[in-house]
């Protein structure tokens, strides 16, 4: 890339370590500081589908509006950001990349931005989700298999996000694996784990954004799963939805083969079974 | 609700009260107060007629409005585009096949809010309440839930005086006051059904939208003395449930953060205005940080709480 990106778009399917990866950017940025405050991370960047920075920027009451009248405006707004950033903005997306009904591609067109692709074994996501959204695992499933399931899609009362749509687990990766608008670089939540020091810093790399490899390595540990568990336990953590389930949980690659029945794995994998190839997730099938 | 209209060269003009200003519209604005045509000019005029794509020579924009000078140009994409001048004139240019209704909702709002900063406004994104004369003004984001707590407030027999944009004056004696925004309240059906108001439901905010306009028992249809402010969040970690009192610091940034759309303050407020009225206001009114617990379980809770507070406030 020639200059650094003004926006990254960290992009992810829900519960495939996007948080995780946010608050190992707060504690790049606290440094000796650390460790971040969880519940003090979107001042850094914040997320895509904020309605209240939609409505800061656009100067209307989203209320007023449908999703896709808001939809067709968000390239607008985040031209707007790209243009108002001085430095880099880092931004959490769930999001599909998709074309609004104008045709626009929802995160613009020539924009100076790149994305940081989140994927996670759709496997392990399933019962993660199942804990996020208080379903059931099949539940979980069924949402991942969904191609027009979105997140806040309601229009029975006010939340803090806009309508995020999501076009299943497969779609989801393909949508932003496959455009040519914006440069992408994949990383795995299972390379995060076992290589977290050469996974971070390939993507802060990718993104033009300087880190010693003594900075990444105290970040490393500032965020690792303890410290997030810690914290979570003594204040709460603002993003969890359950009101009874941890938001952090110890999230090891494989723990599916604990937590799904056989013919639940199946069902993801006849579903996703191309796209988790491509990413080099072992089908069992 | 109508506006008292006469027929004039074969337009019918509405004539309404809107944020203390006397308003003459040729779009009808439900929901607004009507007033009877004035005698003298109207504060605002409102006319139907084309409204350009861009303006020249803009000095400041965003990602749908343009500012000119002292022309502002908004756009909402497929419904309508809206030129607010020099905080007097609105012309409205709606989509072929938008009903005015649709339209309507955004010139009380985002309009409104507009021409209020062109006027030198202090303009809070809050809905506010009175009882006995005086008012409380209610702060915060959308979806931190303003709205239900006002109504929950005016079931509890307090008087409704504004929604969403509160515009805060000066009295003849430089005491702050607040100005009705001549809106009816705007809940989700979610919240009237928790709030047992289905009888009041009135129209949907836009066709097909679960979202209400409801009928005031008691409206305030004018200026009332500011007693506080509120500054409202929904009780999530770092926040605990409770009151606290901003000091003038704190009040002085929150002043700012609570702005109606704060990009407009920066753009087009009259700064030295600004800062004088801001400093009168906060010479006669305390800020306060209310975060409530969450679910429409507590709000009997946090009502009771804000009541109980109110009375304490020295008088």
């Amino acid at each position: 890339m020639t200059a650094p990106a003004r926006i990254v778009w960290l992009a992810s399917f829900p519960k495939s370590g996007n948080t995780w990866f946010r608050i190992f950017l707060a504690n790049l940025a606290a440094g000796e500081k650390g460790p971040a405050d969880i519940n003090n991370l979107d001042e850094r960047g914040g997320s895509a589908s904020s309605r209240s920075e939609f409505e800061e920027a656009t100067l209307l009451d989203s209320d007023l509006m449908s999703h896709d009248e808001i939809d067709e405006l968000r390239p607008r707004v985040y031209e707007t950001i790209a243009g108002d950033t001085i430095d880099q903005r880092w931004m959490k997306v769930h999001d599909a990349y998709t074309l609004t009904c104008a045709g626009d591609p929802l995160f613009g067109r020539n924009l100076p931005c790149a994305a940081v692709y989140l994927a996670r074994d759709p496997r392990d996501v399933a019962e993660s989700l199942s804990y996020h959204l208080n379903t059931t695992v099949d539940d979980a499933i069924k949402f991942m298999n969904t191609e027009d399931a979105a997140l806040c899609s309601g229009r029975k009362g006010p939340g803090p996000q806009l309508r995020q749509k999501l076009k299943g687990w497969s779609g989801h990766v393909t949508s932003w694996l496959d455009q040519a608008n914006v440069p992408v670089h994949l990383v795995r939540y299972e390379d995060l784990i076992a290589e977290p020091v050469a996974s971070f810093g390939a993507a802060l790399r990718f993104a033009g954004l300087r880190a010693t490899t003594e900075e990444i390595e105290r970040a490393v540990r500032y965020a690792d799963f303890a410290e997030m568990q810690r914290q979570e336990k003594e204040k709460g953590f603002a993003e969890r939805l359950s009101r009874t389930a941890p938001f952090f949980r110890a999230g090891r690659p494989g723990d599916w083969r604990e937590t799904l029945t056989a013919e639940q794995s199946i069902t993801i994998e006849r579903h996703h079974g191309t796209v988790m190839a491509r990413l080099g997730y072992r089908l069992e099938l | 609700m109508l506006g008292s209209r006469v027929t004039c060269e074969r337009v019918l003009i509405y004539s309404y009260r809107i944020s203390g200003l006397h308003v003459s519209s040729e779009l009808e604005l439900p929901v607004a107060i009507p007033e009877a045509p004035q005698a003298k000019a109207a504060d605002v005029v409102i006319r139907r007629g084309p409204v350009p794509m861009a303006l020249d020579g803009a000095t400041a924009r965003g990602p749908n409005w343009e500012m000119a000078g002292e022309i502002f140009l908004l756009r909402v994409p497929r419904l309508a585009r809206f030129q607010i001048a020099a905080g007097r004139d609105i012309v409205v240019e709606i989509e072929p096949g938008v009903t005015d209704r649709d339209a309507a909702g955004f010139v009380l709002g985002s309009v409104f809010g507009i021409l209020l900063h062109q006027r030198g406004a202090l303009v809070l994104h809050g809905a506010a309440v009175a009882k006995d004369g005086r008012a409380v003004a209610i702060c915060g984001a959308s979806g931190e839930g303003k709205s239900t707590l006002a109504a929950a407030l005016c079931r509890d027999g307090c008087a409704f005086v504004t929604d969403d944009i509160c515009v805060v004056g000066l009295d003849a004696n430089r005491r702050p006051i607040v100005l009705p925004d001549g809106r009816q309240l705007k809940l989700w059906k979610q919240s009237i059904d928790r709030l047992d108001l289905a009888q009041r439901r009135g129209e949907a905010v836009r066709e097909s939208f679960e979202k209400y306009f409801i009928e005031p028992s008691d409206a305030l249809g004018q200026a009332s003395p500011l007693a506080a402010i509120y500054v409202l969040r929904g009780a999530r970690p770092p926040f605990q449930a409770g009151i606290k009192h901003l000091a003038l610091a704190d009040a002085v940034r929150a002043l700012d953060y609570e702005a109606y759309r704060p990009v407009l303050r920066s753009k087009i407020g009259k700064k030295p205005e600004m800062l004088t009225h801001a400093a009168a206001m906060l010479g006669h009114v305390k800020m306060f940080l209310l975060v409530r617990p969450r679910g429409f379980e507590h709000l009997d809770e946090t009502v009771a709480a804000v009541r109980a507070h109110w009375d304490a406030l020295d008088r």
